[in-house]
């Protein structure tokens, strides 16, 4: 089968994607890990026999694009090939072989064919619990972060390997939703195998090898074209951004080349003392995920979309993280990987741009609710979203990974903490021909009488939302208690009564708020979205306030 | 005599069904949708229709209606001017929504704006915690001074929406009664009466498209209601929900949201008694039209519950780009393919159908009213699989030169093959799509769909059925009788039925059996008492109780089925068994040792279920040959075209046998089956085919 005729080839590469749409399916439905049911902290991929992805599932979290080619070759590398046996299961949560921190872990099951490996199916989720300290940014000692796993059979011919079960049961808290979702992640891969050996039946292929060929072949001409379109030259990016004490440089340097693209991370700044180092592993996926959505976002994940992409960085750079640098809050810094990246192309590719996004803010909870249970519980919010071309932000909607929220009252009879308000913040969009999109201000008070620990993982305080192409920045992040402002990466405690406010940062502006058309600037003020005095301050523009429900 | 009438609003068409009570009669007529005057087709439909079948319009006992004007309203934006009172701080939820990305890759991804503008939205100093307790009681000269507001602003509607109504409504019903009372000619909606469900963002946005709705629906019935009188219609009129059950015309104005997509609903509905007919207990209705095509599981002869549906997609039906609402429904899955979902080539250089679709208008290229673009139903002629001169019964004629064309200027030429060739890539891709999609709604629901059979209707149905069903290796079709208004069908064996919610958290552990039943009875009463007020004795309404149930601290639930209460009720103690059994299910993994909650009380009241213990028949039937000649179809199996005999579906005859390659046509629609399948005619006129059955033998 030299060449694969073209109305097959595009039934049989939709039915690959169909196979990790499947097992995605299989795997949020089996999942405990709320954050895996509602935010996809999850991929999918399968592979052919020489480890080379052939499709990813789409629902797969930008942070994991890629990562499971390196994970493949780390386990081929501690097993050959040759011991493979059908029914084996590895499984892996090391940082710098899985995507970035011991919380997700990965499971690569080789597919076998009438006794010959085809290829691999592969899954990998964040677990509820791996141990140590728990899910936080404030850990300084990599040994402290959670169990660490190297490459492991933990099934070997169809069994279940008990003594790494026992290993993992004993260390972690609460172990029954942790097996819980090993278990989910056997039954994804179990379930690749059967729909992609049905699949192979169907068509009667022997290996996946000329497929693999067509759809790496037909994937890295498209990349490669659509890179050709970026006029070859050097694209160049630095930005600020706040880390456990003082701030942080990012920079990227992106080389094109005929249809290549080289990005080197040169000029970041070291490695710090608390877990928001980064592995290269993470940094390369945010990077990837930005060069998709700069040149052709619906092209599927696969070896040949990634083939002219390469990428370097420093040892020992915070986006370069070597063992034994703690990572477990690597998303704090590797986020902002995607628009550093994609702010390099801002002059390139007008139209493909965005302005930065407020992002999401995690907080963990800990502490007792009224009448003394023990809860813990993850608060999320997100800023505005960054205009980009033709497009104003929307509201309360993240980049680059966004986390679907807990409702008011779900959160209120699960924590008995009371949201007070939860409002869009007016005049908090950066301005620009296309405004960023608002952010917004949560009211919590601590109503149950105890004391709560806050954990907290926010961003943008020192340095809001960047505009791009003239547009302004969006107002930053802040957090109060009480009125006094807290680090945006510690720790601290509400006392009974206490009141937290959370500022989530407005979306960044897209082009020259002059240029905006006034109409748009009235229905913002009629909306309530900008307010008169921003309108004649940031736009030039004097609205008269117009009475409710008239229309715009 | 007495007669049942079911009358199905579609976009395009309105279906009706006459069915004969005695004799299992049913007569069909179609008409086209009057969409500014929808009572108008309706009534002339209804008069055609008598006329056909020779019955007086006082003999029908019962006239049943389903319709798509609530979800088109939505859709285009035509409903009432609307003003919203919510709980003080929480102005913004409906545009803060879930603040979650439903595409990853899709930069430039939509929502829908909310149906109440911003100005429009008013803040109510109030508060009620979640344990019920009024924390700051209501501010009632603040209440009148935003009604007066709302109504100078020229507000027609209000949606009443305050945190944790659904534990204690009575704020909610406070305003509700002084909007009433002091302000005449709002049409209220508070969201503790829509459907009092946990999750603000879900229940508020159900309760606004409530609202918005609620007039337009009002005059709508009224028309149709004094339209009937003067026809002298004498029975009892009925409208179907979402659910599969039928309300009483004052239900339906007070909960119009309930009656979103009520026609595919009715279809699925129609796949259950088909099932039952046929004694296939587990199958998938697969309901494929003009621009989307719908899938429902039934499982053990009962189409699936959900409390949630997503309408009116803003961004290339993408689920995520629409309104999610809380309302009772049949769980179904939609997909941007139906017969003029346009085909062309994607970044991958490989072929590529849907979502978009060519519409009514220009439509598929053969439609000859300068559409360009290759669409399904173009693939489908090229084909063999449409005659030109039978579409629609020979209503259209169809242009093949213009088909051909448009595939292989969009997609031959491009990827270098023949025309033939590329229409089959349409066809087996449109077909790969849904196949794909119903794989994902059974497995995220848990469901091993090779041991179902399918039931294929709709326009487009039938002609991608027997190919869907081999990729899914289902391996028996069912084109039941009536398939082109199937949903006209499935309106006669509705039930009344109404359902409602109690969401309250309640640990298992030191639950007892009182404190179980008196939960449930609030809610109980609730239901029953709209059937009652439909006419029915208690003694002919059934009940049935569901459970949302978790474990503790966990952020999803699982809903479990109570068995029927009429003898004894559930014991606390057997909540863990059925819990356990359930979740072993979904989740194939046995339970954990954490302790239990309920979080939400379902109920739902059924009436008793129409007879039609004769079966049914159309009457249509054509007398002489069953085969009407031979076209040459394309087969990929002979990669090429094939002589293929084509039959006069009404013409056939009970106990038929017809071997694939063959084409079954009837008016609305074309049945196909191929090389390895055969078709059998049953009792009813059904045609069950057996797929790749040669292949097996």
């Amino acid at each position: 089968m030299a060449t694969i005729d073209p109305v097959l080839l595009g039934i049989m590469w939709d039915r690959l994607n169909a196979i990790t749409s499947e097992m995605t399916a299989a795997l949020i439905r089996t999942s405990f890990s709320t954050i895996v049911r509602e935010s996809y902290d999850l991929s999918v991929v399968v592979f052919d026999a020489k480890g080379r992805a052939l499709a990813q599932g789409r629902l797969s979290a930008p942070g994991h694009s890629g990562t499971a080619a390196n994970t493949i070759r780390y386990v081929m590398d501690n097993f050959p090939v040759a011991e493979m046996l059908p029914g084996d299961l590895f499984i892996t949560n090391d940082p710098w072989h899985g995507t970035g921190h011991v919380y997700d872990m990965n499971f690569v099951r080789p597919v076998f064919r009438k006794n010959r490996l085809i290829g691999f199916t592969f899954s990998d989720t964040h677990m509820p619990d791996m141990g140590g300290l728990g899910f936080s940014a404030n850990i300084a000692d990599k040994f402290a972060e959670g169990l660490h796993l190297p490459a492991v059979r933990l099934i070997r011919d169809g069994k279940v390997d008990p003594s790494i079960m026992a290993i993992i049961r004993s260390n972690v808290r609460v172990s029954e939703q942790v097996v819980g979702d090993i278990m989910a992640n056997v039954t994804c891969n179990e379930l690749g195998e059967r729909l992609l050996l049905e699949f192979m039946d169907e068509y009667r292929l022997t290996d996946l090898g000329a497929l693999g060929d067509a759809i790496i072949g037909k994937s890295e001409a498209a990349m490669r074209e659509a890179i050709a379109r970026i006029p070859n030259g050097i694209y160049e990016n630095r930005m600020q951004i706040e880390g456990l004490d003082g701030s942080l440089t990012l920079a990227c340097r992106c080389t094109v080349k005929d249809g290549t693209i080289a990005v080197d991370f040169a000029g970041s700044d070291r490695i710090v003392a608390g877990a928001i180092n980064v592995p290269f592993c993470y940094t390369r996926a945010m990077a990837i995920f930005a060069l998709r959505l700069l040149t052709v976002p619906n092209l599927p994940a696969n070896e040949g979309s990634i083939g002219p992409l390469s990428f370097s960085a420093p040892d020992n750079c915070i986006l370069n993280a070597l063992p034994p640098a703690p990572t477990a809050g690597r998303h704090v810094v590797g986020h902002y990987v995607t628009p550093l990246v994609m702010g390099a192309f801002a002059d390139a590719l007008p139209e493909r741009v965005q302005a930065q996004s407020g992002m999401v803010d995690l907080i963990n909870v800990q502490g007792k609710v009224v009448g003394g249970r023990e809860m813990s519980n993850m608060f999320f919010a997100s800023g505005g979203y960054g205009a980009m071309d033709g497009m104003d932000g929307m509201p309360t909607l993240a980049t680059p990974a966004s986390m679907k929220i807990i409702p008011i009252e779900v959160w209120e009879t699960l924590t008995g903490i009371t949201i007070e308000s939860k409002r869009l913040l007016p005049d908090s969009g950066g301005a620009g021909k296309y405004r960023g999109g608002l952010g917004q201000e949560v009211i919590m008070r601590n109503d149950p009488g105890h004391p709560l620990t806050l954990s907290f993982f926010g961003r943008q305080t020192d340095f809001a939302p960047q505009g791009v192409r003239g547009g302004k920045p969006g107002t930053p992040h802040r957090y109060t208690i009480e009125g006094k402002s807290v680090h945006a990466i510690g720790r601290s405690t509400l006392d009974a009564n206490e009141k937290l406010v959370v500022i989530l940062p407005g979306g960044g502006g897209y082009g020259d708020p002059k240029q905006r058309d006034p109409d748009s600037v009235r229905r913002d003020v009629r909306d309530g979205f900008v307010s008169a005095e921003g309108a004649r301050r940031d736009y030039g523009i004097d609205v008269v306030r117009s009475p409710a429900g008239e229309k715009a | 005599m007495s007669y049942r009438l079911g009358v199905d609003i579609g976009g395009t068409f309105t279906d009706l069904a006459l069915l004969d009570e005695n004799s299992g009669g049913v007569t069909i007529h179609k008409l086209l949708t009057t969409p500014k005057e929808p009572a108008q087709a309706v009534l002339q439909g209804m008069i055609e229709l008598l006329a056909m079948a020779k019955a007086p319009v006082q003999e029908i006992t019962a006239l049943i209606h389903g319709t798509t004007l609530v979800t088109n309203a939505v859709i285009e934006r035509k409903g009432s001017l609307c003003a919203m009172i919510v709980t003080k701080g929480f102005r913004d939820v409906l545009s803060i929504g879930a603040e979650n990305r439903y595409d990853q890759f899709d930069m430039r991804l939509r929502y829908p704006e909310p149906l109440v503008s911003r100005p429009l939205i008013f803040e109510i100093d109030e508060r009620i915690g979640p344990d019920g307790k009024v924390r700051k009681a209501l501010d009632e000269a603040e209440l009148r001074a935003i009604l007066t507001k709302a109504r100078a602003a020229g507000a027609e509607a209000l949606a009443v929406c305050l945190l944790h109504s659904y534990v204690e409504p009575k704020h909610e019903q406070r305003i509700k009664e002084i909007a009433t009372k002091e302000f005449p000619g709002f049409y209220v909606s508070a969201s503790s009466d829509v459907l009092p469900f946990m999750r603000e963002f879900e229940r508020w946005t159900t309760t606004t498209m409530n609202a918005y709705v609620a007039r337009m629906m009002d005059l709508y019935i009224q028309k149709l209601e004094s339209g009937l009188q003067r026809e002298k219609f004498a029975g009892r009129f009925y409208i179907m929900t979402s659910n599969g059950g039928t309300v009483t015309p004052d239900t339906a104005r007070t909960y119009p949201v309930r009656l979103l997509e009520s026609g595919p609903a009715a279809g699925a509905l129609m796949s259950a008694h088909v099932s039952r007919l046929l004694g296939l207990p587990d199958l998938l209705s697969f309901d494929m039209g003009g621009t989307t095509a719908k899938g429902a599981l039934i499982v053990g002869h009962e189409p699936q519950k959900k409390y949630e549906l997503e309408v009116a997609h803003i961004h290339e039906h993408k689920t995520g780009s629409g309104f999610t609402v809380k309302i009772p429904v049949i769980d179904m899955v939609e997909i941007g393919m139906g017969g003029g979902s346009i085909a062309g080539i994607d970044e991958r250089g490989v072929i590529k159908v849907g979502p978009r679709s060519a519409g009514a208008e220009p439509g598929p290229a053969c439609y000859g009213q300068d559409g360009q673009l290759p669409t399904i139903t173009d693939a489908n002629l090229l084909l063999g699989f449409l005659d030109p001169d039978f579409f629609l019964g020979g209503r259209m004629k169809l242009d093949r030169a213009a088909a051909e064309q448009a595939i292989m200027g969009r997609l031959g030429k491009p990827l270098g093959i023949e025309a033939m060739h590329a229409a089959w890539g349409i066809h087996q891709t449109a077909n790969e799509g849904m196949a794909q999609a119903f794989r994902l709604h059974a497995a995220e629901r848990g469901h091993d769909y090779r041991s179902f059979a399918m039931t294929a209707f709709g326009g487009s149905g039938p002609l991608h059925a027997a190919r869907i069903a081999r990729i899914l290796r289902i391996p028996h079709v069912v084109f039941p009788v009536g398939a082109g208004v199937m949903s006209a069908f499935g309106l006669l064996v509705s039930p009344l039925s109404f359902e409602t919610v109690l969401s309250r958290t309640l640990a298992i552990d030191g639950l007892d059996d009182k404190t179980l039943d008196a939960a449930f009875a609030a809610p109980i009463a609730e239901a029953t008492a709209f059937l009652e007020r439909a006419g029915l004795s208690r003694k002919d309404i059934r009940i049935r109780r569901r459970l949302d149930m978790r474990y503790r601290g966990q952020g999803y639930e699982i809903e479990i089925l109570l068995p029927d209460p009429s003898g004894k009720s559930t014991r606390v103690s057997e909540l863990g068994d059925l819990f356990g059994k359930e979740y072993e299910r979904v989740f194939s993994t046995s339970f954990l040792r954490e302790p239990l909650e309920i979080v939400n009380f379902k109920v739902e009241a059924v009436g008793p279920a129409p007879k039609m213990q004769a079966g049914y028949r159309l009457l249509r039937q054509a007398e002489g040959a069953a085969l009407k000649g031979h076209r040459m179809v394309y087969q990929p199996e002979s990669q090429g075209l094939v002589s293929c005999p084509v039959y006069d579906r009404a013409a056939l005859k009970p106990a038929d046998m017809l071997e694939g390659p063959a084409l079954i046509e009837e008016k609305e629609s074309t049945s196909i089956i191929n090389a390895g399948d055969r078709i059998t005619v049953d009792a009813g006129m059904n045609l069950v085919a057996e797929i790749g059955v040669a292949e097996r033998r």
